[in-house]
């Protein structure tokens, strides 16, 4: 039998995820041990691989088949857009994309202005303006603590992941749109799909069970 | 100045035992399509634009790589050659009432954006059947592609086969308004049977469509996943749609390939202009379908002859990769000889040469440089995958080598055997 090969985004995510394949009966004692140096975990009993990597990279693994199913956040797989099939919601994870700034900057939005859009995820933001609100804006890709961006006024609002709002508000940002809901998805190759179709749709049904 | 030597992203060069390969696959494939008589046709590599336009439903105009000629006109590369084969057959063929078999290979550009690794020039192989809306024209082609995949040694594929009709049956006794179609049919594109589920409760759907939907899901697997399906199809298209598959399948039987058959109900189509069969050929080692086809009885009308066809593409860089990775030799038996001689040895190093070629060995004569040992061209000839070096020396002795178990032996001048001996040695 050929193995399996899993991508799991590090971190939280990755940590759900194996809590979940638990429940199934599928394990990987190996990926227990925390001083472990390896990069891929086997299960050899029931010929599955797993590997860590980063949360972005993901779907771009599944894509080109290097795993066979992955585990990633819906805002990775849009903002990645690559081929690949998501084909079920673990319901996980659960947040909002959001385009949030100052109180006042809503009317911008309501006026359709010419604004400075700060963003991690310039896809999503751009598809969001540009498509669903047909809105010219200009975006800025940042790399992280994008809630600085309207406080030293880089732009006028930003688009990003939004939890529990609370490092907004005591930043004195609102939520102003909601761009779409988030949570953990799992992805499958096109092609591990039809020819390991038998072993997946397994897997899935099992899972779908659980959640 | 800097100077640009490499290709752009997205192209590259394809030399030595790669390339040899790749004309050696193509070669493999060809034969098949031959086989099945069909006839070679070549068009150009741009066309107006408006032969890809949107209602074409080929690939979304902005990966079109399009560009102006001095009138003005908008040009295209071809991003898929299909539509290309159906203008040319629909203008040259336009009178013909019999079926018309075409067969093409060449390259198509797709404008991917950047940083995704794909390659945006990629060569297709395909093959087309203009005028024929039968059954055994769908067999044929099915049959002509599974041929086409063993001919190359692939042992472990599969090739899907649905049918658009059974999906737009669906969609149809749903009664969805578009935006909701659109999002159903995204969800069932990613095989989220559960989420297609879900959407369908929350839009209060009647309760047989939201069944039908989930249970596309299951509608995978050999012949008897139709005896299923007939069950679910809602109205007489849905029922047609099934039928017809059964029909291929039996058609298929006669060929001997229906093992390598996937009846997949959930498909939906890669280009818009597809509408009836679809199919497309996976294999392990290569992300995406290498083989991509299905019908378009609808194309060519748009070029002004309606007319029934079928066809489909071979997807030869993904095919190569694919057998690369499951380590599948692509038997390639160009080797050549070389011959190396030193100045003095020119007359007879030609006179060789010559009598090889006239034999049909492919033979590098190369001059030895006064700087160069035998064993620097001995390592190039094994860098070159070539056969055999033959080494004329100044003294008329002659060093054969055989490059590929190492073995020598050196033939002095007295035992001179004439060069059509020789030959028969290597």
């Amino acid at each position: 039998m050929r193995y399996l090969t899993f991508a799991l985004g590090k971190g939280r995510l990755a940590n759900q995820t194996l809590e979940l394949f638990e429940k199934i009966g599928v394990t990987c004692e190996e990926m227990h041990d925390k001083d472990s140096r390896k990069l891929i975990f086997t299960n050899e009993e029931l010929k599955l691989r797993f590997f860590l990597s980063k949360g972005p990279d993901v779907p771009t693994y599944v894509e080109y088949g290097a795993a066979d199913i992955g585990v990633a956040g819906k805002d990775t797989i849009l903002e990645e857009g690559r081929k690949v099939h998501e084909v079920l919601d673990l319901g996980f994870g659960k947040c909002r994309m959001c385009v949030c700034g100052y109180r006042q900057a809503a009317s911008y939005l309501k006026h359709r202005e010419l604004i400075r859009v700060a963003t991690k995820y310039p896809h999503i933001a751009k598809d969001y303006f540009y498509n669903t609100r047909h809105q010219t804006v200009e975006l800025i890709k940042l790399n992280g603590s994008i809630e600085l961006a309207p406080i030293v006024g880089l732009s006028e609002v930003i688009v990003d992941i939004v939890e529990t709002g609370s490092t907004l508000r005591e930043n004195g940002l609102d939520v102003l749109e909601e761009v779409c809901p988030l949570s953990a998805r799992m992805i499958v190759n096109p092609v591990s799909m039809r020819m390991e179709s038998e072993r997946i749709n397994d897997l899935l049904s099992r899972l779908q069970a659980q959640l | 100045m800097k100077k640009l030597l490499h290709t752009p992203e997205g192209v590259r060069d394809i030399y030595n035992v790669e390339c040899g390969k790749k004309q050696a696959l193509e070669g493999r494939l060809k034969k098949t399509l031959h086989l099945y008589g069909y006839h070679d046709i070549q068009t150009p590599t741009f066309e107006y634009f408006d032969v890809f336009r949107k209602e074409i439903g080929t690939i979304p105009s902005k990966d079109l790589y399009k560009f102006f000629d001095k009138e003005g006109n908008t040009l295209a590369l071809r991003p898929d050659i299909t539509p290309s084969v159906a203008r040319a057959a629909a203008t040259l063929f336009g009178d013909e009432t019999l079926p018309i078999r075409l067969c093409y290979t060449g390259n198509t550009f797709v404008n991917h954006s950047s940083y995704q690794g794909r390659l945006r020039e990629v060569t297709q192989m395909g093959a087309e059947m203009i005028g024929d809306a039968s059954v055994e024209a769908d067999a044929e082609m099915l049959s002509m592609a599974v041929e086409a995949m063993l001919a190359v040694g692939l042992k472990e594929f599969q090739l899907n086969v649905g049918n658009l009709e059974f999906f737009e049956s669906l969609l149809e006794d749903a009664d969805l308004d578009e935006e909701s179609a659109e999002r159903v049919i995204e969800l069932i594109n990613n095989r989220n049977y559960y989420g297609a589920g879900e959407y369908l409760d929350s839009i209060l759907v009647k309760r047989s469509s939201r069944e039908a939907f989930a249970a596309l899901g299951s509608l995978v697997g050999g012949i008897e996943v139709l005896v299923r399906a007939k069950n679910i199809a809602p109205n007489s298209k849905g029922l047609k749609a099934v039928k017809r598959l059964e029909k291929i399948y039996h058609t298929l039987r006669m060929y001997g390939v229906e093992k390598y058959i996937t009846f997949d109900l959930s498909m939906t189509g890669v280009y818009g202009y597809y509408t009836g069969i679809i199919f497309r050929g996976y294999t392990f080692g290569t992300g995406d379908a290498v083989v991509k086809g299905g019908r378009y009885d609808r194309l060519l009308e748009k070029f002004g002859k309606s007319s029934p066809s079928i066809g489909f593409a071979i997807v030869i860089d993904e095919l190569m990769n694919a057998l690369v990775r499951q380590k599948i030799r692509i038997i390639y038996t160009r080797k050549n000889t070389i011959i190396l001689y030193d100045g003095e040895k020119t007359k007879k190093a030609v006179a060789l040469a010559k009598d090889f070629r006239s034999k049909a060995k492919n033979t590098e004569l190369i001059k030895k440089a006064e700087d160069k040992s035998l064993e620097d061209y001995v390592e190039y000839g094994k860098e070159y995958y070539a056969g055999t070096l033959i080494y004329i020396r100044k003294s008329g002795n002659i060093r054969m080598i055989n490059l590929i178990t190492g073995e020598e032996k050196e033939i002095s001048k007295e035992a001179e055997q004439p060069a059509g001996k020789m030959g028969a040695e290597i």
